[in-house]
């Protein structure tokens, strides 16, 4: 398809309302997901709420092929398959619903860099300790993320994607970190954070963001989620206005949203709780 | 000493297709000016000895299965028959270059006076040979690069590796092909692939990675194949406008199939025939020697074709076929069937009939095509018993239908066209079709369609 007529569709697409029937897909939640697709999955979901935007969850066991990017989640609004957390803000605000209108030109920038430390250091955090740690890659990673599939398969494609990362790791020169260096940076990173958000419920004061729905997806995720060992979530755990600014959020847009809407359990996709 | 005289064959009936290569031996029968020519007329002979000249890696032990019919000859006749055998079973085996069979009295202290010595001289094939070639497929056309290691371990075994470089995909695949020695139609054979394929009418990519091992073997007249095929199979959408219905199919899935065939072909050629019939019957298993996919499905094809009037041929082809999912498991779009286009429906689309989702063809569970052609010579027959004779004009009528077990009534078209044989290994259609009876949603091609493939309804 050409440039002109892509254009012209998604500027159809923009005209259209929000469908009741959208929907977002990630990994099986049960035995598939990982922590890095758990975490930019949630991420999103937690920005469409934030956006009052309704969407249902599908597991699927090839969501990964199905997305056109090769990355979890993506959503199905309409016609339309839109995958990843930053595609996915512009879509809506296309559509007319957008969290950083209120703000001013350097607040959008700071809010741009700070989005870009966190996918930076803790999504490649969390990739570094999925696929090149390997005790956590053996017992966790690999068994679970090629659990749909039959022998050899899977054998073949978890190793294909160990490779894969451990290959982009090398490209961004994290291949010769050790971990202790990875929880330093995570550590890093949760300060830097925890110093930005200060005492306010959000990182921009009262409205939450798309900078706030990507915080609460990465540090939730961790802070839920069994590893091989608890350092991870323990760096995080010495900042307790970042605990705070997450509990806050589950409650809001999460339990509140859930205990509101009838259909309660088909929105039910965070898997467990902070308490 | 004597030699075998051509004159002694001239009241024999020796002449007929079966034959015709008798000729070229004959040839290398040269008399030889021997002070004592005899000429020998149908005696009874005893044929002592068969050699065997020419042979390098070949090992022995494989020839003599290929050659014992020439010890039971027991007249002249005989011998001259059952060599011209062993010499076409010698150049099937695909390891010579040239076999040429020169008959002799027999030499030595132990010879008889009616005893002969049978001499092969063959010349083997290079250890290695490589090929290039173009290849036209159904639709589709590529270049070929291949290498052949005829008669690696000496007993006919073959290695072939293919690298295709093509319009629409590029694979390679290695096989390796092993003849029970003394029964060249009993084989063994073993590949392993790598296709890649698009399918622009589902908008649709698929890669096959893949092991397969088959035996084949003849049973009276029938043909069968015993196959079992692993596949890595990796689909994905063409586009990203592809439907949602394709794109839901997407990622890996593992294929482990049992599959048998069954073939019955008298057709005097598979291009174009003039007489004879063809029935194929396959089934495929798959799901119950692991993997992920769980299905049991059935196909068929029978063409029957008659000679009339003129030089005209009346052919009529019925093909079918059903799907099983076994589980819950629905069917994956990889292993549905596809109708429609110049080598099956004519006048629709290629595979466009059927099940769609925004324009993408879903393939079918089950379906069903008819095809009655009447081939005739060109009218008033320019280029006869030339050029010309490669054309045929071609009228037809084709039905088919392909659903998921519970479709309705199913398209139809009417056309008329001509064929041009593509010496024999393919064939191209100019055809001129009237669409019938059309469903909604298949994709009609009405008025000049044109095709190029092999295998044809």
């Amino acid at each position: 398809m050409s440039l002109a007529a892509e254009a012209f569709v998604s500027q159809m697409a923009a005209a259209e309302p929000w469908p009741e029937n959208a929907t977002l897909y990630q990994p099986l939640r049960e035995h598939q997901i990982l922590l890095s697709d758990c975490a930019s999955s949630l991420a999103v979901q937690a920005y469409l709420r934030m956006c009052n935007l309704p969407v249902r969850v599908s597991c699927r066991a090839n969501a990964e092929y199905m997305s056109p990017s090769g990355k979890v989640p993506f959503i199905h609004v309409g016609n339309q398959v839109v995958s990843e957390l930053g595609p996915i803000v512009q879509f809506t605000k296309a559509k007319g619903h957008s969290l950083s209108d209120g703000l001013d030109d350097v607040q959008r920038a700071e809010m741009k860099a700070y989005m870009e430390l966190v996918n930076n250091m803790l999504l490649t955090a969390e990739l570094y300790i999925q696929w090149c740690d390997d005790t956590t890659s053996s017992e966790i990673s690999r068994p679970r993320y090629s659990s749909p599939y039959s022998w050899p398969l899977n054998h073949i494609l978890a190793y294909q994607k160990q490779w894969e990362v451990r290959r982009k790791m090398n490209a961004i020169g994290w291949a010769g970190k050790s971990l202790e260096q990875v929880y330093e940076d995570v550590s890093q990173c949760c300060q830097a954070l925890s110093q930005r958000l200060g005492t306010q419920p959000y990182f921009f004061n009262k409205q939450p963001t798309e900078l706030d729905a990507l915080v609460f997806g990465h540090l939730f995720t961790i802070l839920t989620t069994r590893l091989t060992s608890d350092e991870l979530s323990e760096k995080i755990k010495s900042y307790s206005n970042l605990l705070s600014f997450c509990r806050r959020i589950e409650q809001t847009y999460f339990e509140e949203q859930d205990r509101d809407s009838q259909s309660g359990a088909s929105h039910h996709s965070k898997g467990p709780s902070l308490i | 000493m004597g030699t075998v005289h051509a004159r002694s064959l001239d009241p024999l009936p020796m002449q007929g297709p079966e034959l015709g290569v008798q000729a070229d031996d004959l040839d290398l029968v040269e008399p030889e000016h021997e002070p004592q020519q005899e000429v020998l007329e149908n005696k009874d002979v005893v044929v002592q000895h068969v050699h065997i000249d020419g042979l390098g890696r070949t090992k022995e032990d494989v020839l003599t299965y290929e050659i014992a019919d020439v010890f039971r000859a027991k007249n002249l006749i005989d011998v001259m028959k059952k060599s011209h055998d062993a010499r076409q079973k010698l150049l099937r085996l695909g390891i010579f270059r040239q076999v040429e069979v020169v008959i002799d009295t027999a030499e030595g202290e132990d010879a008889l006076p009616n005893g002969l010595d049978v001499t092969f001289e063959v010349k083997e094939l290079r250890r290695m040979t490589g090929s290039y070639n173009t290849m036209v497929g159904n639709n589709e056309g590529s270049m070929v690069l291949g290498l052949k290691l005829p008669n690696v371990f000496g007993r006919a075994e073959k290695l072939t590796f293919q690298f295709s470089y093509g319009t629409k995909e590029t694979s390679y695949g290695l096989s390796f092909f092993k003849p029970q020695p003394g029964h060249f139609e009993r084989n063994f054979s073993i590949n392993l692939y790598k296709v890649t394929g698009q399918f622009p009418w589902s908008s649709l990519r698929e890669t096959d990675r893949g092991i397969s091992t088959e035996i084949s073997f003849p049973i009276w007249k029938t043909n069968h194949t015993l196959k079992w095929e692993g596949v890595w199979r990796e689909l994905g959408c063409l586009a990203r406008t592809a439907s949602f219905a394709v794109r839901e199919e997407s990622g890996h899935s593992l294929k482990s199939s049992l599959s048998h065939a069954m073939v019955i072909d008298t057709r005097n050629s598979p291009i174009l025939p003039k007489r004879g019939a063809l029935l194929k019957i396959n089934q495929e298993l798959a799901g119950y020697t692991g993997g992920d996919a769980s299905f049991l499905k059935e196909d068929f094809e029978i063409q029957l074709n008659r000679r009339l009037l003129w030089d005209s041929v009346l052919s009529a082809s019925l093909w079918g076929g059903m799907l099983l999912a076994i589980g819950d498991k629905p069917t994956s779009i990889a292993d549905r069937f596809y109708l429609g286009g110049p080598t099956s429906v004519r006048g629709f689309s290629m595979y466009s009939i059927g099940p769609q989702s925004e324009g993408d063809y879903l393939g079918g569970e089950a379906y069903w095509a008819g095809g009655l052609h009447l081939y005739t010579p060109l009218p008033f027959r320019p280029g006869r018993g030339g050029f010309g004779d490669l054309f045929r004009t071609h009228f037809f009528l084709n039905a088919g239908n392909l659903c998921n077990l519970n479709y309705g009534e199913g398209p139809r078209a009417h056309l008329t066209g001509i064929v041009l044989r593509l010496g024999n290994i393919a064939r191209l259609e100019l055809n001129y079709c009237i669409p019938m009876g059309v469903q909604s949603g298949d994709r009609i091609c009405d008025g000049v369609q044109f095709g190029a493939g092999i295998r044809f309804l």
